[in-house]
């Protein structure tokens, strides 16, 4: 658990949460692929995928959970952010209840998370804006409250989208320097050992 | 993860079917009661063992799984894990409302564990973090196994197969009659290592076996589903369950389905990507056997699934005939394989046939970057030029010919003639070393383009490329420069010679570079050359003899005469031309002049320089002309100095140049002989006084007075002569005093130095007690020392060994004499 040298790569879980259709798993797949597709399936579960990040001379290798915002897989979330390193509240901007919902996730992050866990706000589908219901300054406001930071983005146009994760990234290298302890994070009544061998940032 | 297609693969293949009545003795429920039992035995080791009393707590366990120190619990509200170490324990996660039971699968041997949510297979690993993303089976299943790499589900009367590490739906096994009760799947327990999956329906058993990679691929490509295999193929690759050598061999066997299919460009890809597929396996699409190359094809079937290769053209007459068949079946309403883009929007024959050839283009200029044998690149060269001809492409021709290439030239000659590409034809015997062909076809594009023949827009396309690099250039210069550059490095004197003359006549600077290049291993003989050069064309005779003198260091001298006499000539053309032309402006004058100033300075820079031409000749041809310097040069060169100084005082009235020659000469009687001159110049010119005195001034001291004044005509004017006489004695008596003054001068500097030397020996020097001799370190106390003019001092014995020139502190008064500020010469 010592603080990685330059050159190391570090490993971080990151989750993305979010409303169904908010544009989780388009996020992703334009980070990791740089793809878009028009008719992306509503995801089951959860995805995973692995993507490695280069800032300045340090590498993180994200650990990437996308969640399904689907209502009846929310009872699996906890599984997925439990000991993230970062996490990406994701609403869509032509859609006020959507942002009611990434709220909520703000909420239950805050709650039920880890408080080290880097948290981002992401308005996507920032390509429609003809079709906005949510102010950037509303979210904006929210977010330097909430102490998260906010980017709106557009999967489709790849707006912004790098940018969250390179943030992310940077943020946490940042963290990493400023304070050694593990991302992990200890479940109720488990006992700690457990968590260690596959918390986020060990190798 | 789900997918919509229907997945067609066949993972899993069946080998045995049980019945009842091969099963007699055996309860044919029993794999169903069995299942049942083990929910029991759970119970029972609940009750066994003493730390279960705490998941006792969790209400009405229905599904558990033990690996390792992990006991996970499915109640109907959610997943828990346990540590049997310690028996404390929390929630994975819950589950949702009204969902169906749970279920727990271990995977792996036990590393790690489904939990299943409806119809959704979370993986986690022992400490209950998830793995991997969520599987997605199309039915909620009844029973799960494992028979790695794949997930062996049942549920609603079929068993699907799913592949383990990304949850693709691979293959679904129909077991009809639903209602007959459920289906259960069992694999060995490890689950890793065993190949057979056994599938129980109420009546029968069924066993299933792993069917390998390769098999699995093969029959995908049997039946022509080609996406399927590459990315089966794909995923085999990536886990490591496939050879490379096998790799290689799948694309090939691909490369050539497509090609069959007329998909040439995704055919060719594959045989890219297939690093032990040989060049020459599509040489047979390409020439009709027998060929140079038939031998070399090897004969490799692979899975059989194509025709052998035959000719591009048959490939696709026969691939057409199929796609009307495909097509006829396609309106009647049966099902084919062939390509809908194809069926859609036939293609035309010729079509088809570029894109072939395109392709296998492009497929052979990448076997020309492989380490192949020499025939089988012999066989890559002449049938890629084959195909550039095929599609015209004269631009990679000719890249092709004029580089380092391994075409067989007898293949392609006739071919390339009939075709007209004479040009490649030209460039591919350049290359090829056949220095005569090349040429002899180079001539003849050089006529046809000269005498208008090719008419230059059919020429463009061909001069196209060259344009760019060398400017605009009509065919008949590129012509030229390509034959001077066979020409240059040949050491074919008659091949040379004989193809210099149209070089000439269409670029004398060519014609001089192949002259006088020294590429060439043997130099051509210079008189073979000077007599083969058209008299006409002075400007090659003078730059090859310029050449053979400046450059080759030639001392024949019947070269330095001619190269003399041409220089002459040229000389002698040009001023009459200069002179004879009134007409012109200022800038054409200029330049004019310029041109002759150069030439004679040439001239008269070799004339000066050789001593090897013959004066005479070269005096007997310009002897008319206005040369003057350069007719006082020759008349030196014979010691004639009365008419160098005649030339240089009176004709060009150099009258500096003049003296300088008597400087040279260097014997008194020379001024003299230049003072006659001036005095009497004949041919009726009057006496040059002013020139006279001024070299009495200059050179006065040197004459003897009395030689003078004989010389001093009697119709001198009194007033010139008395000048002349006085500045003559003049001249010496300031002469010698100058002498004067330089020697008293030198007699100040030597008494300064001596007075400084004085100086230097009468320093004083301190010593103590302390001092010591700067050489061997020893006290000086009284001893007798000697002080140096870097102010070392040593003690007298040191000195004596050392001597007068050296100091102990390294400086060597011989070599590096020591200067101080002190000893300047004050004045
Ligand atoms: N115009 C636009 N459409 C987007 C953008 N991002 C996603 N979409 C579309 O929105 C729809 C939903 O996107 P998903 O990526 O499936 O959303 P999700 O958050 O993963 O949804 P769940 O998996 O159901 O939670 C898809 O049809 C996408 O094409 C975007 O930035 N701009
Ligand atoms: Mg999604």
């Amino acid at each position: 658990m010592a603080a990685n040298p330059g050159n190391k790569i570090r490993n971080a879980k990151l989750v993305l949460l979010g409303d169904v259709g908010t544009g989780k798993s388009s996020l992703v797949l334009r980070f990791v692929k740089g793809q878009f597709v028009e008719f992306q399936e509503s995801t089951i579960g959860a995805a995973f995928f692995s993507q490695t990040l280069a800032v300045n001379d340090e590498t993180v290798k994200f650990e990437i959970w996308d969640t399904a915002g689907q209502e009846r897989y929310h009872s699996l979330a906890p599984m997925y952010y439990r000991g993230a390193a970062a996490a990406i509240v994701v609403y869509d901007i032509t859609n006020a209840a959507s942002f009611t919902r990434a709220k909520k996730w703000v909420q239950e992050l805050q709650a039920q998370g880890n408080p080290n866990t880097i948290m981002a706000l992401a308005g996507n589908k920032a390509d429609m804006i003809e079709a906005r219901q949510v102010p950037a300054e509303e979210a904006r406001t929210y977010a330097q409250e909430n102490g998260l930071f906010f980017m709106e983005t557009s999967a489709k146009t790849a707006i912004n989208v790098n940018d969250v994760f390179h943030e992310i990234a940077k943020r946490l290298l940042q963290g990493q320097q400023a304070q050694n302890t593990p991302a992990g994070m200890v479940l109720n009544q488990r006992p700690a050992e457990r968590m260690v061998s596959s918390s986020s940032c060990c190798s | 993860m789900g997918s919509n297609t229907p997945p067609s693969r066949a993972a899993l293949e069946p080998f045995a079917t049980l019945d009842p009545a091969a099963l007699a003795g055996l309860p044919v429920s029993s794999p169903l009661t069995k299942l049942l039992l083990v929910d029991l035995t759970l119970h029972d080791a609940d009750e066994l063992e003493v730390r279960t009393r705490d998941i006792a707590l969790v209400d009405g366990v229905k599904a558990l799984a033990w690996v390792g120190d992990s006991v996970f619990v499915g109640t109907a509200s959610g997943y828990s894990l346990f540590s049997t170490t310690n028996a404390q324990g929390g929630d994975i996660f819950t589950l949702p409302e009204s969902s169906r039971p749970p279920r727990v699968k271990p995977l792996s041997g036990g590393d790690e564990v489904m939990l299943l949510v409806d119809n959704v297979g979370v993986v986690v690993d022992r400490s209950g973090h998830p793995v991997g993303s969520s599987f997605v089976f199309n039915t909620t299943p009844d029973c799960i196994a494992e028979v790695y790499p794949y997930v062996v589900v049942a549920g609603d009367s079929k068993v699907d197969v799913y592949r383990r590490k990304n949850g693709a739906h691979l293959q679904a096994i129909p077991f009809a009659r639903p209602g007959t009760g459920g289906l259960i799947v069992a694999s060995e327990d490890a689950g890793i290592g065993s190949d057979v999956v056994v599938i129980a329906t109420a009546y029968k058993v069924f066993c299933y076996r792993k069917v390998s990679a390769v098999e699995q691929i093969k029959a995908l490509l049997r039946r022509k589903s080609y996406a399927e295999a590459i990315s089966l193929l794909q995923e085999f690759e990536a886990d490591g369950e496939i050879s490379n050598d096998m790799i290689s061999f799948v694309h090939a066997q691909l490369g050539f389905l497509l090609f069959f299919d007329l998909r040439f460009e995704d055919a060719v890809n594959h045989f890219l990507l297939s690093e032990t597929m040989q060049p020459a396996e599509i040489f047979p699409f390409i020439m009709r056997d027998p060929n140079r190359w038939s031998d070399l094809v090897p004969r490799k079937r692979y899975w059989g699934l194509h025709a052998p290769p035959k000719p591009l053209e048959e490939v696709i007459d026969d691939g057409l005939v199929t796609l009307q068949q495909a097509l006829f079946l396609k309106k009647a309403g049966v099902d084919t394989v062939v390509d809908d883009d194809f069926l859609s929007n036939p293609p035309s024959r010729a079509d088809l046939l570029e894109v072939a050839i395109r392709n296998i283009i492009r497929y052979l200029c990448a076997s020309r970057e492989k380490d192949l044998s020499s025939s089988e690149m012999e066989g890559v060269d002449t049938l890629l030029m084959y195909l550039y001809r095929a599609l015209n492409l004269v631009d990679d021709m000719e890249k092709l010919a004029s580089s380092q290439n391994s075409c067989v030239v007898e293949e392609l000659e006739s071919l390339l003639d009939d075709s007209g590409h004479l040009r490649t034809l030209a460039f591919l015997y350049g290359s090829k070393g056949m220095c005569s062909k090349s040429l002899g076809i180079w001539r003849i594009l050089a006529r046809n383009y000269s005498t208008g023949l090719w008419k230059d827009h059919a020429i463009l396309p061909e001069t196209d490329s060259l344009e760019t690099s060398v400017g605009k250039m009509s065919g008949e210069e590129i012509a030229a420069v390509e034959a001077s550059k066979i020409l240059q490095a040949s050491s074919d004197q008659d091949l040379v010679l004989e193809h210099l003359g149209w070089v000439a006549d269409i670029d004398q600077e060519l014609a001089t570079a192949i002259l006088t290049s020294e590429m060439r291993e043997k130099q051509l003989s210079p008189e073979k050359v000077v007599a083969a050069i058209d008299p006409e064309k002075v400007g090659i005779h003078q730059r090859y003899l310029q050449w053979l003198i400046e450059e080759q260091e030639c001392d024949e001298p019947h070269y330095h005469t001619s190269y003399a006499l041409s220089l002459s000539r040229s000389a002698m053309d040009a001023v009459r031309l200069g002179s004879n032309n009134e007409e012109r402006n200022n800038k054409e004058f200029d330049s004019d002049m310029q041109f002759i100033y150069l030439l004679r300075e040439r001239l008269q820079f070799f004339l000066q320089s050789s001593d090897l031409y013959d004066p005479e000749e070269v005096l007997y041809v310009i002897s008319e002309s206005e040369l003057w310097l350069e007719k006082a040069i020759l008349y030196r060169k014979m010691g004639q100095e009365n008419i160098v100084l005649q030339i240089l005082a009176l004709k060009l009235e150099d009258s500096e140049a003049a003296e300088q020659y008597c400087a040279e000469i260097g014997r008194d009687d020379a001024y003299i002989q230049l003072l006659d001159l001036y005095l009497d110049p004949k041919n009726g010119k009057g006496p040059m006084f002013t020139a006279a005195v001024r070299l009495l001034h200059n050179h006065g001291e040197s004459l003897d007075p009395i030689q003078v004044l004989e010389r001093l005509s009697a119709d001198m004017p009194l007033q010139l002569a008395s000048d002349t006489i006085l500045r003559m004695l003049r001249a010496r008596v300031h002469h010698h005093r100058q002498g004067q003054i330089v020697h008293n001068l030198s007699r100040a500097t030597n008494l300064d130095a001596r007075l400084t030397r004085l100086e230097e020996r009468s320093r004083h020097v301190q010593l103590t007690d302390e001092s010591i001799c700067d050489s061997c370190r020893a006290r000086l106390g009284t001893k007798l020392f000697v002080m140096y003019p870097d102010d070392s001092v040593v003690c007298y014995r040191c000195y004596r060994n050392q001597g007068d020139s050296a100091s102990p502190h390294g400086r060597n008064f011989r070599k590096g004499g020591i200067f101080k500020q002190s000893w300047l010469v004050s004045r």
